[in-house]
C-alpha cells in the first residue's frame, strides 16, 4: 500500500527501489527535457544513497533530448534555485526528498526562474510523461555534460546585501549545527568563516546515513538541544536533507517549533516586506507576527509550488510555511534554510538580544501535528466523509478541511508526499486541542 | 514488412541514436546485465562516438540500480577492456561501441568475468532478465570508481610478450589509422614503444568518424596514400573499437583482411610456438594451408568471437581468429585484438627482413567473394535448401548456416541473427570459378 509513486508539482516521489527507480527517473527527465525550451538543464542531488543513480539516469535523458546538462553534484535545492535565478538555464532538476526519511526519494522539477513548477505547468510535463513520446536528438545533436561548482562567494555577497553582515560578524555567535548529514554540510564551514561564527557540528558527514529523520522538528532536536546546553551555544539549528527547511534550538537549549522559523524571518525582514504568503496549515503565530510588523498575510494551499506562485501573482515579497520554510523573492526563488538562518542571526545581532528573549513575546499556543496512515485508495473517501461531517461549521476548503473554532482551529488534509492524512490542531490550551484530536480520530475511524 | 533498426539479440543491444536507441532502453539493458551477472565491479568503456557520453550515464545508473559498482574506464578499445576485466578479476564489463558500424549507431557489448563475451546460452538468459524485467534493484546504490590508466595492463602484456629490440633494430616506418576510434588516444605511443617510427592519421577525436570505420580496402584509401607518400614499410587500420585490423603493404595496397590474420598466424606458428589453430567456418583456406604446412591441427568453429575463444581455451590453442581481421593470441588474451596483431606482424617484418608485400605474396593465393543478400526471415530456410540441393556433391556442414566444401572451392551461406539478409562467402583458387559459383548461388534467390 505504501509503495506507490506520488506525482505532483512537489516532485515525483516514492520509495527506492520500489515505486521510484532509475527507469521512472529517466522517463520523467525525458518528459521534462522534451517540455523545456532547448538550452541547458541544471541538475543537483542530495546525499541519499539512491540520489546518485537517479541523477545519472536523469543526466542521460537530458543529453538524449538534445539539451546540455550542468551537474552541480551534491547541492542543496535552494542553491540550485539560486543558480537558476542568476544564470540562463532552461530548467532544473533536483534529486532530493527533502524531509522524507531514507527509502524515499524524489525528482523535483524547477522552471527557468528556479521556482517549483506551477500546477498547470506540472500537469503539462506529466502529460508528456504519460504520452511517452520524448524528444530524441540525433547522434550529432546530443547535449553535452559539464560539472560545475556552486559559486558560494557570489551567494554570500548577495546575502550580505540583505543582512548586516558586519553586525553578525561582530557578534561572534557560537552555534550548534545539525545539517543531518545533508547537502548543506560542505558549505557550513565557509559560511561560518564568512560570518565569523564558531560552529559546533553534529551529523555533519555527508556520506553517512541520516542519524535521525531529516525533518527539522522538536522531536528530532534532542541531540542539538544537548549540545547547545553543553557548549553554551547562542543557538542551535536543524536542516532537512536538501537545505530547504530550518528549525531552531534556543540559547536555553529549548527546541523551538519549526512553526517559529517563518515568523522570525518576517520580523527580521519587516522593513523589506509589505505582503507575505503563508498557508492555511501554518500556525497563527505568523498572523501575530505579521500584525506587529504591519505585513499583510495571504493564505494559500500547502507546498512550495502554490506559495511561490501566489507570491508571484500577488506581488508578495516573501512567503513560507510552518514546516520551517521561508523564501524572500528579491533574494532567491525558493525556500532556503541557510538564508533563513542568516536572517535570524541578523535579528539577534541588530536587536542585541538572545533568541530566547526574541521569542518570549510569541503567543503561547498549544499545537499538535498528527499523521494518520490511510490507504491511498481510501484517502479521498475519508476526506469526502469528513467534509460532510464538518460542513455545518463552514470549513475553509483552500486545502483539505480547515475549521476555526473559538479556542482552537484545525486542518485535515492528505499529504502531498506521503500516504498519510496530516492533521494540525492549534489552540489556547491543551484541553481544547486534545478534545479536537479525539473528535477527529473518532470521526475518521467511524 | 517493417523492421526496426533496434537489434536486441544474443549479441547485445544495438540501434540508431535519436531513433531507437533511447536512454531508457540502455538503462533497462544495464539493469538486466547487472542483475544477471551479480554484484561486483563492472568496467565501463566507450569508443569515441559522440553518443558515448549520453549512453554511459544510463549504463552507470542501470548498473548502480542493481547493486553493481561501475568502473569508469573512459575511452578504451574493447580488447583492452577484456584484458582489464580478466587481469583485475572484475565481475564483468560493458563496452559502449557499435564497432565497425557507422557513427549514428551505438551498442552495448557485454563482457563476463574472465574477459569473455557471453556464450549464446548466457545471452539468452540475460535476455530473459531484460524482457521479464527481472531486475534485482537495491535501495542503496554504490559509488563509481575511476580508472586513470585503463590501457596500461593491455599494453604492458603485449610489450612483455613481443621482442621489441628486434623490431627497434630495423627502424621500421609505420602509418596507423585508428579511424578516430577507441584506439586513437593510445595507438601512437604503443607503436613507438615497439620501437618503430609512427605517423598517425585520423588520430584526433572529432565529432564523427573521418571514414567508414569498417577497415575494408575501399575505406582505407587515405592510409594507402599516406604509406606511399611517406615511404612507410607498412600501414595499419583499426575499426572503432580496435578489435579488427587491416594491413596496407609498402606499395600502398591493402592486403585484405583474411591475409592480416594469415600473416599473424604464419609468423606465430613458425617463430613462436607450434599450437593448434582455431578459426571460424567463414575464414580463408589460406590459414588451413599454413597450418598443414606447419603440421598443426586446424579447428573451425561457428562464426563469432566467443565461439573461437572458447574453442581455443578448450584445445589449448594459442593462436587463431576470424577472417575479418580479428587476430586472437591467447598469450595476451583469447579475444580479437588489433594491438597484438600489429605487434606480431611488425615482429614478422623484423625477423624475416622482408617487405610486407613479399610476405603476403609468399602466402597461397585465394580469391574470395563476400556479399550480403536480402532474404525475408521466413524465406531463408527454403533458400538454404535450394543451395544445398544445387551443391550436393561437396562436403556439407550445417553447424552455422550452410557450408559446402569442394576440392577447388567452398561456399558458406549464413542467415543473419538480426537482419533479413544472408551472408555469402565463396572462396577458391580460380577467380572465374569463384565468380561463376557466386552467380549460381544468386540464381537460387
Amino acid at each position: 500500500m505504501e509503495d506507490r509513486l506520488r506525482i505532483s508539482v512537489s516532485g515525483v516521489r516514492g520509495k527506492v527501489p520500489g515505486a521510484l527507480n532509475v527507469e521512472v527517473a529517466s522517463q520523467f527527465a525525458s518528459a521534462f527535457s522534451s517540455y523545456l525550451e532547448k538550452g541547458t538543464v541544471a541538475l543537483c542531488r542530495d546525499c541519499r544513497e539512491s540520489s546518485r543513480m537517479l541523477s545519472l539516469s536523469a543526466i542521460s535523458s537530458v543529453l538524449a533530448s538534445g539539451l546540455d546538462c550542468i551537474d552541480y553534484g551534491r547541492l542543496p535545492t535552494p542553491f540550485l534555485q539560486f543558480s537558476l535565478r542568476n544564470s540562463k538555464f532552461s530548467g532544473g532538476i533536483s534529486v532530493s526528498a527533502g524531509h522524507n526519511p531514507s527509502p524515499w526519494n524524489a525528482i523535483l522539477l524547477l522552471n527557468q526562474e528556479g521556482h517549483y513548477l506551477e500546477a498547470a505547468e506540472g500537469n503539462n510535463v506529466f502529460n508528456v510523461y504519460e504520452a511517452g513520446s520524448f524528444d530524441k536528438a540525433a547522434w550529432n545533436q546530443l547535449g553535452h555534460i559539464s560539472k560545475k561548482e556552486f559559486p558560494l562567494d557570489a551567494y554570500l555577497k548577495i546575502l550580505s546585501s540583505v543582512v548586516d553582515s558586519s553586525e553578525i560578524r561582530k557578534a561572534k555567535f557560537k552555534i550548534t549545527a545539525d545539517p543531518c548529514n545533508g547537502a548543506v554540510s560542505p558549505f557550513l564551514k565557509p559560511y561560518s568563516e564568512f560570518f565569523n561564527l564558531k560552529m559546533v557540528y553534529i551529523n555533519n558527514e555527508i556520506d553517512q546515513p541520516f542519524s535521525h529523520p531529516p525533518e527539522p522538528s522538536i522531536e528530532n532536536s534532542s541531540q542539538a538541544q544537548a549540545v547547545v546546553k553543553a557548549t553554551n551555544s547562542d543557538l542551535g539549528f536543524l536542516l532537512n536533507s536538501d537545505g530547504s527547511r530550518l528549525s531552531l534550538v534556543s540559547d536555553k537549549g529549548a527546541a523551538l517549533s519549526e512553526e517559529s522559523t517563518l515568523p522570525l524571518c518576517l520580523i527580521s525582514l519587516k522593513k523589506n516586506i509589505t505582503t507575505a504568503v503563508s498557508t492555511v496549515a501554518t500556525s497563527s503565530i505568523v498572523d501575530w507576527a505579521a500584525d506587529i510588523c504591519g505585513i499583510k498575510i495571504l493564505k494559500t494551499r500547502v507546498g512550495q509550488s502554490s506559495v511561490c506562485h501566489t507570491m508571484i501573482a500577488e506581488r508578495a515579497e516573501a512567503g513560507g510555511e510552518g514546516s520551517g520554510s521561508f523564501a524572500f523573492l528579491p533574494f532567491s526563488p525558493g525556500y532556503d534554510s541557510l538564508f533563513s538562518l542568516t536572517l535570524i542571526l541578523d535579528l539577534m545581532a541588530k536587536q542585541r538580544k538572545k533568541l530566547s528573549e526574541i521569542i518570549s513575546p510569541f503567543p503561547d499556543l498549544v499545537r499538535k501535528k498528527i499523521k494518520i496512515k490511510v490507504s491511498p485508495v481510501k484517502t479521498y473517501r475519508v476526506m469526502d466523509q469528513l467534509e460532510d461531517k464538518y460542513s455545518k461549521e463552514h470549513p475553509d476548503f483552500t486545502d483539505g478541511i480547515r475549521v476555526d473554532r473559538k479556542k482552537a482551529w484545525f486542518i485535515i488534509r492528505p499529504s502531498l508526499t506521503e500516504f498519510i492524512l496530516r492533521i494540525m490542531i492549534e489552540g489556547q490550551d491543551l484541553e481544547s486541542v486534545n478534545s479536537i484530536e479525539e473528535e477527529i480520530k473518532e470521526r475518521i475511524e467511524t | 514488412m517493417r523492421t526496426s533498426d533496434l537489434k536486441i539479440s544474443i549479441s547485445g543491444i544495438r540501434g540508431i541514436v535519436g531513433q531507437s536507441l533511447t536512454p531508457q532502453l540502455i538503462l533497462k539493458f544495464s539493469e538486466a546485465f547487472s542483475s544477471f551477472i551479480g554484484e561486483g565491479e563492472i568496467g565501463v568503456a566507450t569508443d569515441t562516438r559522440p553518443s558515448g557520453s549520453m549512453l554511459k550515464y544510463a549504463v552507470f545508473s542501470g548498473l548502480l540500480s542493481c547493486g553493481a559498482i561501475p568502473v569508469d574506464m573512459g575511452i578504451l578499445p574493447i580488447p583492452s577492456l577484456q584484458v582489464y576485466v580478466k587481469s583485475k578479476h572484475l565481475r564483468g564489463g560493458i563496452s559502449i561501441t557499435a564497432s565497425h558500424n557507422p557513427v549514428e549507431w551505438n551498442a552495448l557489448k557485454l563482457i563476463k568475468n574472465g574477459g569473455f563475451f557471453l556464450s549464446p546460452y548466457e545471452a539468452e538468459e540475460l535476455l530473459d532478465y531484460y524482457y521479464q524485467g527481472r531486475f534485482k534493484r537495491v535501495a542503496q546504490s554504490g559509488i563509481i570508481k575511476k580508472e586513470g590508466h585503463p590501457f596500461q595492463i593491455h599494453e604492458t602484456k603485449i610489450l612483455d610478450f613481443i621482442q621489441g629490440d628486434l623490431i627497434a633494430n630495423k627502424q621500421l616506418k609505420v602509418i596507423v589509422d585508428p579511424c578516430g576510434g577507441a584506439a586513437s588516444p593510445y595507438v601512437k605511443s604503443f607503436l613507438e614503444q615497439l620501437g618503430v617510427e609512427v605517423k598517425c592519421i585520423n588520430c584526433g577525436l572529432s565529432n564523427g568518424f573521418p571514414r567508414n570505420p569498417e577497415p575494408l580496402p575501399q575505406n582505407i584509401t587515405a592510409l594507402s596514400e599516406s604509406v606511399k607518400k611517406h615511404g612507410a614499410d607498412i600501414g595499419f587500420a583499426q575499426d572503432a573499437d580496435a578489435d579488427r585490423l587491416a594491413v596496407v603493404d609498402e606499395k600502398g595496397s591493402p592486403i585484405g583482411e583474411e591475409y592480416t590474420l594469415a600473416l599473424a598466424i604464419q609468423y606465430y606458428l613458425n617463430h613462436k610456438q607450434k599450437t593448434p589453430v582455431v578459426i571460424n567456418l567463414s575464414t580463408s583456406r589460406v590459414i588451413q594451408d599454413i597450418s598443414e604446412k606447419a603440421g598443426v591441427e586446424l579447428i573451425r568453429t561457428k562464426v563469432g568471437e566467443i565461439n573461437v575463444s572458447k574453442k581455443m581455451l578448450d584445445t589449448g590453442s594459442k593462436i587463431g581468429g576470424e577472417g575479418n581481421g580479428g587476430i586472437i593470441a591467447a598469450d595476451i588474451h583469447a579475444c580479437r585484438d588489433s594491438f597484438v596483431g600489429m605487434a606480431l606482424i611488425l615482429e614478422y617484418l623484423a625477423v624475416s627482413g622482408k617487405k610486407t608485400s613479399q610476405l603476403k605474396s609468399a602466402l597461397p593465393y585465394y580469391k574470395m567473394i563476400k556479399d550480403k543478400i536480402k532474404a525475408n526471415f521466413n524465406d531463408r530456410k527454403r533458400i538454404l535448401h535450394l543451395i544445398q540441393a544445387k551443391f550436393d556433391q561437396g562436403q556439407t556442414n550445417t553447424e552455422d548456416g550452410l557450408k559446402v566444401e569442394y576440392p577447388d572451392f567452398w561456399l558458406h551461406v549464413r542467415p543473419s541473427n538480426t537482419e533479413p539478409v544472408m551472408r555469402i562467402i565463396i572462396e577458391g583458387k580460380n577467380d572465374r570459378l569463384v565468380e561463376s559459383i557466386y552467380s549460381e548461388i544468386k540464381e537460387c534467390l
